[in-house]
């Protein structure tokens, strides 16, 4: 069975417009694919693991997970975007990726290569990303594709090159995907090394928050600390989801994605203001919008 | 003049060679025997804990002064900073119905200087699994400029398999090697393995 691609499904309607589609459409969707045959392009997902997985992805958006290790949460991150969004876009791209080795999303044509193609299905010690093939297949096709500065050193995919410079993100490249696939409008400050010039950090986050997406690029340590080395490399090296942030005391009350699951953490302005190195701001394009 | 120099020069290599050895003697395979009773005690009523609230646990201070609290609910993960003996920490123990035998944790975990406790997923044959991982933090004294490491030990519920050189293995007929967040581990029990590593969780 052929499934149209998000540009067939978009069709008719307005071009400079974002997709959107309903959790329902992307259920029926997949009720009426039933079950799939083994794709011979990706020869280690197997299929009825990779429907599970697309269900998972649409029925529980928040859950999709990046794995233990990997350099791959900046692609779960905007994830969040099509999960809640577009589910039905996201279904058909994959569906027809699977089927066919080949598709387009958004602006984008994705043929991976056969190492990718090996490859997805075949990762593990990652935690739930081990069971989670479609995932898999869906972070190793974005890194394929999209390449930006720091992949300049590790291009092509080799197994193990999920938590190296092949799969990293840069903020240009966070910006750049998001536009590509799927249609928004995207402003950004900060940058790879130095941290935005925001004065109040609190205020600036939740006003953007009021009239859009926040993706946040942060100093990962920071967040979540791993070590007690004193001497520490200032970047930012993990993406997150920012859902709310509140004004409690004299800290800040962060909820945001990652890992496959909100987390409410209270933080110092201080804090805040030392970890974030990014702020990307996401708007619906609409034909009415100015 | 010129061997005297000499002299002092190999009095402190000889101090730093001493004292890189003394920062490493706690990373053997004897810490565990050494503490197994409360390391076991520590590994049961977590599990038992977390059966009926999940959360992890993480001292954040060299004075174990300071705790980090991971609360997991059915829709959030909230994490809170406390000091130990802080009235906020009952407030929020009630508040998410936690057991009241955290108190005790936090102290056998002060007892053997481990900083952060945690369950973790893993997955054999499709099939979930977890273990329970702590990190120990080796107090003395180290040398300057070198990267602090971390002692740590997984519990699992199951018999583990390992190959000749006592590495963790991912199954019995996986002759692979199981790697747990990025890292090789060793066997000290059959349900019990360590590694050695730069970042404690």
């Amino acid at each position: 069975m052929v499934v149209a691609t998000p540009l067939e499904a978009a069709a008719g309607a307005n071009a400079d417009t974002t997709p959107m589609s309903t959790q329902a459409q992307a259920i029926a969707l997949l009720d009426k694919l039933g079950t799939i045959q083994q794709s011979p392009h990706w020869p280690n997902v197997h299929p009825a693991a990779f429907m599970q997985n697309l269900r998972k992805d649409v029925e529980q958006p928040f859950s999709i997970y990046e794995g233990r290790s990997t350099n791959f949460c900046g692609y779960a991150a905007l994830s969040f975007l099509p999960l809640h969004y577009d589910p039905l876009g996201f279904v058909g791209f994959m569906v027809k990726m699977y089927q066919e080795g080949k598709a387009v999303y958004g602006k984008a044509y994705f043929e991976p290569s056969k190492e990718v193609k090996r490859g997805a299905g075949r990762l593990v010690f990652k935690g739930e990303l081990d069971i989670r093939p479609a995932d898999q297949m869906w972070f190793m096709v974005l890194a394929d594709h999209f390449k930006g500065y720091l992949n300049i050193f590790d291009p092509h995919y080799n197994p193990g090159d999920e938590n190296r410079l092949w799969a990293a993100v840069n903020l240009a490249k966070f910006c750049r995907m998001i536009r590509t696939l799927f249609n928004y409008n995207v402003s950004a400050v900060g940058s790879d090394l130095f941290r935005p010039g925001v004065r109040d950090m609190y205020e600036y986050l939740s006003e953007r928050l009021k009239t859009g997406h926040l993706a946040l690029f942060v100093n990962n340590p920071g967040l979540y600390r791993k070590d007690h080395h004193k001497l520490k490399v200032g970047v930012p090296t993990h993406y997150i989801i920012l859902l709310n942030v509140e004004e409690m005391g004299d800290r800040i009350a962060c909820t945001y994605w990652d890992y496959g699951g909100r987390t409410m953490q209270l933080l110092s302005p201080d804090i805040l203001k030392r970890i974030v190195f990014g702020i990307i701001h996401i708007t619906r394009k609409s034909a009415d919008a100015q | 003049m010129r061997s005297r120099y000499y002299h002092i020069m190999a009095v402190c290599c000889a101090a730093l060679l001493l004292g890189s050895c003394a920062t490493r003697k706690i990373f053997s395979t004897n810490y565990y025997h050494q503490n197994e009773k409360v390391l076991t005690d520590i590994e049961h009523s977590y599990r038992a804990m977390y059966g009926k609230r999940p959360f992890s646990l993480e001292f954040t201070d060299k004075s174990f002064n300071n705790i980090s609290l991971e609360i997991i609910t059915d829709s959030v993960k909230l994490i809170y900073d406390f000091e130990v003996h802080e009235a906020r920490l009952q407030d929020t123990m009630q508040k998410y119905r936690l057991p009241a035998e955290i108190h005790q944790l936090i102290e056998q975990m002060k007892s053997i200087r481990c900083i952060w406790i945690n369950m973790l997923d893993y997955y054999t044959n499709n099939r979930r699994e977890t273990l329970v991982f702590m990190s120990i933090r080796n107090v003395a004294i180290h040398l300057p400029f070198t990267p602090e490491k971390y002692y740590i030990l997984t519990f699992y519920a199951q018999l583990q398999y390992y190959d000749s050189e006592g590495r963790l293995l991912a199954g019995r007929n996986l002759r692979r090697v199981r790697k747990i967040n990025d890292e090789i581990f060793m066997r000290i029990t059959d349900k019990v393995c360590y590694t050695i590593s730069g970042r404690f969780r």
